[in-house]
């Protein structure tokens, strides 16, 4: 697939009204590590939904992209949502029982359709990706540039909105997850952020991963670099090439490794947000690319990396180029 | 016919030290060893494969005071000994100092106070380690150029110290360097595992997340049978007088990457293996390797935590490039190393074979 003129057009997110500090968060019993450590790792604090929906969230973050960018809804040809369908009309903090929602007809309410009609879309086919945790809006990306490339659509409007289960506390793997979500215009001939080339590594073999975390663990950095120097061989570029890296909110720490591993420039890392926002999960890496625009970091013509894992398994990684 | 020679031997129940006694008093009928046994329920299992007739175990210690021999029996030794072949060693790299140090060095110390004592004139042949050389990176000639840039482990250290005791205080001496040992010959077989087997079962087992290493790094490693083979031929051989010998693969060393990969490559024929997709382990440089010891040791777990302490003792030394001279052991011996490819895919089948060997035995039990 050439793809080389598909960008991304806009990105907006729409954030819990509620945050909670490390402390608050420890104070709740919500961590399993010490605050002092996930501090080190860059952590601050994270934003924590609970009388928002999923769906909520998610309308808002698209409705706000499509205000700014200012396009006709009719010229939306297709919206892919990314998301656990069972929970995403479920308050975070009142969750219904997911497996009533799958055993009736509710299973039917999907948050695509429901984002077409909210928004006025009358002309978008609708898609659904899920079990990619943290990459799915990657993964949205790689099917709007497919779509566009086949030519069935002009402009792609991906969706993501996940919650961290209430139950599972916020932490994961040394990681102080939050709520948000995050929606991005994916469009053809568009000369801003535009897609140079993209990886994907799925590793089923995990695929229970608690069972085989320590295994996981061990296998992340080196897949990690395997990724990242991948996708900079199919965009021709070398490591130095690379002005910012636009990370997932994890560690800090396991960037700064990552870094080290792929021989760009620790400098380069753009990770603000980890301590002001958190491990939004499939946010993470376009709520960052949308503040790193917005604060002056990326400027037009800067190659950026974007780079995330996501728990089940599953590595990936775009080269783009502001 | 001329009357026997004794030696003094240490560390011959051992691997290597049964084999390079084995083979000294194979090749010289005269030739009789008093053999310092520290824990002597291990003797008569080495004496049975030596047939020794002409080995008489002493039970003594390198780290107890007159080496914990009899008055009696030091006055023997002094009355025949005219060479010791010291072997013994405390391996351990997480050994601290001054543990390795009373091992290696203050051993090494008392056995050169039991030279200076012996009537004859004591020949001093020291089975030592390459890596005396430490932290200094390029070639490493085979003299004894000092350790200006300190050593990863106490090991090597120890070592080093117990080398120049050996230059200082011997009459007559031979300083054999081996690098590390990881099977018996070139058929793989290994008998003794080592740190090199722990690092390659965590590789095996999609444990190993990143190696230090730079540009340049190199394994070295040798057999049993050539490092043992050396050691005999060399040891009591006057014209190796105020020698330093490097037993190493040197120039037949492999490549860090490629060792990586070949190793890869044998593992990935077995399609169960190769269906867990596990990734070969990242080459890192040694700044971003500690930033990962450091978050394992914060973070991972226990069992994750104690292998990669294990490993910091051994690993630092991959991102130290270093090529061994092997000038003097070739010329001495008229033959160098197998190369390291003739023997790491071989002794990778058996590191193998023997993992699954001990599960099946765990599963029967």
């Amino acid at each position: 697939m050439s793809g080389a003129t598909v960008g991304i057009r806009g990105v907006a997110y729409a954030l819990p009204r509620r945050r909670r500090s490390l402390s608050e968060l420890e104070t709740l019993g919500q961590l399993e590590s010490d605050a002092a450590l996930l501090e080190q790792f860059g952590f601050s604090q994270v934003y924590v939904a609970e009388e928002e929906t999923p769906y909520s969230v998610a309308l808002a973050a698209a409705r706000a992209l499509l205000e700014e960018q200012a396009v006709a809804p009719a010229s939306v040809d297709v919206v892919i949502y990314c998301g656990t369908t069972a929970v995403a009309f479920a308050p975070a903090g009142s969750a219904i029982d997911a497996a009533d929602q799958i055993a009736t007809t509710r299973r039917f309410q999907y948050p695509a359709t429901r984002l077409q009609y909210d928004l006025g879309l009358g002309c978008a086919s609708t898609l659904a990706l899920d079990q990619l945790a943290c990459t799915s809006l990657f993964a949205a990306v790689r099917v709007a540039r497919g779509l566009i490339a086949a030519g069935e659509a002009r402009r792609v409007l991906c969706v993501a909105s996940e919650f961290f289960p209430g139950a599972a506390g916020r932490e994961a793997i040394y990681n102080c997850t939050a709520d948000a979500a995050c929606a991005l215009l994916v469009d053809d001939a568009h000369e801003r952020n535009r897609i140079i080339a993209s990886t994907q590594v799925s590793k089923g073999y995990y695929w229970d991963a608690d069972a085989l975390r320590e295994e996981m663990v061990a296998s992340y950095f080196p897949t990690a670099t395997h990724v990242i120097a991948e996708t900079l061989r199919r965009a021709g570029w070398r490591p130095n090439d690379v002005r910012w890296v636009i990370p997932h909110n994890v560690s800090v720490r396991s960037w700064e490794i990552l870094m080290g591993l792929s021989g760009i420039p620790r400098e380069r890392l753009w990770c603000r947000n980890v301590a002001r926002i958190g491990h939004t999960l499939a946010g993470d890496n376009f709520i960052n690319l949308r503040d790193a625009i917005d604060d002056g970091s990326v400027c037009h013509g800067d190659r950026l990396l974007l780079f995330a894992f996501g728990y089940g398994a599953h590595w990936t990684a775009l080269a783009m180029e502001a | 016919m001329s009357a026997e020679r004794w030696i003094l031997v240490t560390g011959a129940t051992g691997l290597l030290g049964r084999e390079v006694l084995a083979r000294l008093l194979a090749a010289d009928a005269r030739l009789h060893a008093f053999v310092l046994v520290r824990d002597a329920s291990r003797w008569p299992e080495a004496a049975r494969e030596l047939g020794a007739c002409r080995a008489v175990p002493l039970t003594g210690d390198l780290c107890t005071v007159d080496l914990g021999l009899t008055p009696d029996v030091r006055a023997a030794l002094r009355q025949r000994v005219t060479a010791i072949v010291h072997l013994a060693a405390d391996t351990t790299f997480s050994a601290p100092l001054e543990h390795a140090r009373a091992v290696n060095t203050d051993g090494t110390r008392r056995l050169l106070e039991l030279a200076a004592d012996c009537v004859s004139r004591v020949r001093i042949a020291y089975v030592s380690t390459a890596f005396v050389a430490g932290r200094r990176t390029g070639m490493i000639a085979e003299d004894a150029a000092a350790a200006t840039e300190g050593w990863v482990n106490a090991y090597e250290q120890s070592k080093y110290e117990a080398e120049q005791l050996v230059r200082e205080r011997a009459a007559s001496w031979v300083m054999l360097r081996p690098s590390t040992v990881v099977c018996d010959d070139v058929d793989g077989r290994i008998t003794q595992m080592n740190a090199v087997h722990r690092a390659l079962r965590l590789y095996h087992g999609g444990l190993a997340a990143m190696m230090p290493g730079v540009a340049g790094s190199t394994v070295d490693v040798v057999t049993t049978t050539y490092v043992a083979g050396a050691i005999a031929r060399l040891a009591l051989r006057e014209d190796t007088s105020g020698q330093i010998v490097h037993l190493c693969a040197g120039d037949a060393a492999l490549p860090l990457d490629e060792l990586l990969d070949i190793t890869y490559e044998r593992w990935a024929r077995d399609p169960e293996w190769r269906r867990r997709g596990i990734a070969r382990p990242a080459v890192t440089d040694p700044t971003t390797y500690s930033l990962f010891e450091r978050t394992i040791d914060e973070v991972g777990d226990p069992s994750l935590k104690r292998l990669t302490r294990a490993l910091s003792h051994f690993v630092p030394q991959l991102a130290l490039p270093k090529r061994f001279a092997t000038t003097n052991a070739e010329a001495l011996l008229g033959h160098s190393s197998p190369p390291v490819r003739a023997f790491w895919l071989p002794m990778l089948d058996h590191l193998l074979a023997s993992r699954q060997r001990t599960r099946a035995m765990e599963v029967a039990a």
